[in-house]
């Protein structure tokens, strides 16, 4: 059992497949959810796969330095300001409009 | 028996996975926002302990402390700001969730094929740091044509631009019409907080002032003495 297990270690392809559910699984909340929090959460979920990939390249393509750790941390501090920067917007619209539906965000399409 | 340290990556990388996955995809199908917010929470958790497994322990606490600490809150305080009956029932049509999930499929295999017939190997020779938390400090910090300082750098700009604009968009009262204003702070702009009537009669005032005051018997009066009424008033400031 052990063996085995430790045969069927984790490969990088097993490790970016999983970040790559993970982003899939984002973009499905991106093009379903008609609340813009919504959105934002599921655009979090995508950044912060897209994080982990780096990592994942940095352990198993370049394991000499750590130029995919320092990538992470400016997702992650970029992500940081997307959020700050979109709930803002998200209150002041919900003031004005009363309601975060984007799909009666158009004003701008006619 | 015993479980040795390989095995026991292999179970716990797939249990972390398995968990991910399911509270990701519980993530962006909730109906309820609160409860998205929360198993968010969980994703981003079960993520820190990814990086633990990548041999990446400093990320993973950057990860609980930003992304959870940080954005998560923010989230929540997002969904309970934004509240509205109309959306407490998030439920996409059938038509929209078929298009949505076609096209998250096809990403889904472009990039597993991509991955799976792609041979990945290190590509370069040398022996990996033995402390990753101090290489990061070094990496981050490290002005030479390997490091990222001036990266760093403008990440700090980002975050206090990011800082200032929630505030400025996020703020309850709309600031006047001059850009830039602080509501009535700076010299010269509590004018714009006043009633029209008086903002209009200061101007006309000041208007008056610039031209030689007429006397009532329409004499003009000698133009030396205005001059220096005017210098007094506004503090004798060169113009």
């Amino acid at each position: 059992m052990n063996d085995f297990l430790a045969a069927h270690a984790p490969t990088a392809t097993a490790w970016l497949v999983l970040g790559a559910i993970l982003f899939a699984t984002g973009l499905y909340g991106v093009l379903s959810r008609r609340n813009a929090v919504g959105i934002l959460m599921a655009v979090e979920l995508m950044l912060n796969s897209a994080a982990l990939n780096f990592v994942i390249f940095n352990k198993f393509v370049a394991p000499v330095a750590v130029d995919g750790q320092v990538m992470a941390i400016f997702a992650i501090a970029v992500a940081a300001a997307e959020a700050v920067v979109a709930m803002a917007i998200f209150v002041a619209l919900f003031r004005h409009r009363a309601t975060v539906d984007v799909n009666r965000m158009d004003s701008m399409k006619d | 028996m015993t479980v040795t340290p390989e095995a026991a990556y292999t179970v716990i990388f797939y249990l972390i996975a398995a968990v991910a996955v399911v509270l990701a995809v519980a993530v962006v199908t909730a109906r309820r926002l609160l409860r998205a917010a929360i198993f968010l929470m969980g994703v981003l958790f079960m993520s820190a302990g990814l990086y633990v497994l990548l041999d990446a322990p400093f990320l993973a606490g950057i990860q609980v402390l930003v992304y959870v600490g940080g954005i998560v809150v923010l989230i929540v305080f997002a969904v309970m700001l934004t509240h509205s009956e109309a959306l407490q029932m998030d439920n996409p049509p059938v038509r929209r969730k078929v298009l949505a999930s076609l096209a998250a499929a096809a990403f889904l295999l472009m990039t597993g094929g991509v991955f799976s017939t792609t041979e990945f190997y290190a590509l370069r020779d040398g022996v990996p740091p033995a402390d990753s938390t101090r290489a990061i400090g070094m990496s981050l910090l490290d002005a030479g044509p390997a490091g990222y300082v001036l990266p760093f750098e403008v990440v700090s700009l980002l975050l206090l631009a990011a800082v200032i604009g929630g505030i400025v968009v996020a703020r309850k009262v709309p600031p006047p019409a001059q850009p830039f204003t602080s509501g009535g702070d700076m010299p010269g702009e509590a004018d714009f907080q006043r009633p029209r009537s008086q903002r209009d009669g200061a101007r006309q005032a000041r208007s008056l002032a610039d031209k030689p005051p007429v006397a009532p018997d329409r004499s003009p009066v000698p133009p030396a003495q205005p001059v220096s009424q005017r210098d007094v008033q506004s503090g004798g400031g060169a113009r």
